[in-house]
């Protein structure tokens, strides 16, 4: 799966679940702010996204903040690929 | 710690270590309690436990499995009480204690009602982990409190009553499954009932926890009386070793933790993890000020930290991998 294709999954994932109901999200939209993710719904996507992207452990990755739709595809494109 | 305007110790009452005074010697009588009863009675029917299951299938499967979880543990501990408090109604040591303690059975009763239908109704379970007897596997409270809580009630029913054995078993019962256990699920379990708009499992915690508030009342008082009595050290030796075990049971390391890879996500998991427990912990000290030992809460705070820390390394050695709040505390 190339970046690109990745990143197109990513924002599928997260906007289809958004906590207030599935929609179309963009890569500069922040989770918490524009989209309503909360403590539950931002672990319960790191799951669903672990599963799809077969992320194994990280040990020795860096703790980093996962701000926005983009962030979070620059890291499962980073972390897939590396793998 | 609130104590309401009739003396009554809100369960729920989420304020820190050293908050509101030491009024234990205004904690209600027994009789008092009978009559707050009275005027608190609630019905499952009314709570109709059905609503919520359109609700509860829409629940995402994280969600839905720390829903589960806590409406497991606390299932497993209501039918454990109901199935074993009738020993201390036996051995009461006054008619007035008698009559307060059997309106608890039937609280009790009616709570381990409530969590079953709302865990077969609600939520589609076939059997609870009560009714498959898989507590020792499925519970963390059935796997490490049980067994102790048990042991206590048979002390009382072998030695027929007697005052320390009976006062041990209040301890265990009152101050710390219900004050401590109990009141840290109700509370966590109702936050995530109102997030998840699920009224019913909201509006029936409500009832349960005003009941725990007054079966708590009972304990810090009858406690309160032994400890004025002369029996400080011996109170919170029990005292002691109960909070540790329910340290254990909060942290559960028979249990694999949910720790997502992606780090921040581990993060937030811990910090929930972490503020249940430090929720817990707080409870736990703040009752002491109740009880007439408000001079040992740093004892009791150290073992309770010493306890966790114990589960955790019990947990690295079950998983081989560390807990995620030692993860991340370690990070920090």
């Amino acid at each position: 799966m190339s970046s690109t294709e990745v990143a197109a999954r990513v924002r599928q994932l997260v906007g289809e679940m958004v906590p207030s109901g599935p929609r179309e999200v963009g890569t500069a939209d922040r989770l918490i702010e524009d989209l309503g993710y909360n403590s539950v719904t931002m672990i319960e996507l790191a799951l669903v996204l672990e599963v799809e992207f077969d992320l194994q452990d990280m040990a020795g990755e860096e703790a980093m903040d996962l701000v926005t739709v983009g962030d979070i595809e620059t890291t499962i494109a980073r972390l897939a690929t590396a793998g | 710690m609130t104590v309401t305007d009739d003396h009554v110790v809100d369960i729920l009452d989420d304020g820190p270590e050293d908050a509101g005074p030491a009024r234990a010697g205004r904690l209600p009588t027994p009789r008092a309690l009978y009559d707050r009863w009275e005027k608190q009675q609630w019905s499952i029917a009314e709570v109709d436990v059905r609503r919520d299951r359109e609700s509860w299938q829409q629940l995402r499967s994280f969600a839905r499995g720390q829903l589960f979880e806590a409406l497991a543990e606390l299932e497993v501990g209501e039918v454990f009480v109901s199935r074993t408090l009738s020993g201390l109604v036996t051995h009461a040591p006054t008619d007035e204690d008698r009559l307060y303690l059997s309106t608890q059975v039937a609280d009790e009763a009616r709570h381990a009602q409530f969590f079953q239908d709302y865990l077969h109704l609600a939520v589609g379970e076939e059997q609870t982990v009560s009714e498959s007897g898989t507590q020792d596997a499925d519970s963390a409270y059935g796997r490490y409190f049980e067994p102790q809580l048990r042991a206590s009630i048979d002390r009382v029913h072998e030695l027929g009553g007697d005052r320390a054995a009976w006062h041990t078993a209040i301890v265990e019962y009152h101050l710390v499954t219900e004050g401590v256990l109990a009141a840290a699920a109700l509370q966590s379990t109702r936050q995530l009932a109102r997030r998840f708009e699920l009224a019913a499992l909201e509006e029936g915690l409500g009832n349960v926890a005003r009941d725990e508030s007054r079966h708590l009342t009972y304990g810090l008082a009858a406690t309160r009386r032994l400890v004025d009595s002369g029996q400080a050290d011996p109170v919170f030796e029990i005292y002691r070793s109960g909070v540790v075990l329910a340290a254990r049971v909060l942290v559960n390391p028979a249990q694999k933790a949910v720790a997502p890879v992606l780090r921040p996500a581990l993060v937030a998991r811990a910090a929930q993890v972490s503020a249940q427990w430090h929720a817990a912990r707080t409870r736990a000290v703040r009752q002491l000020r109740l009880i007439g030992l408000a001079d040992r809460h740093q004892e009791l705070a150290a073992a309770w930290d010493a306890a966790c820390d114990r589960a955790m390394d019990e947990y690295a050695a079950n998983w081989g991998v560390k807990h995620p709040v030692a993860v991340v505390a370690e990070n920090a």
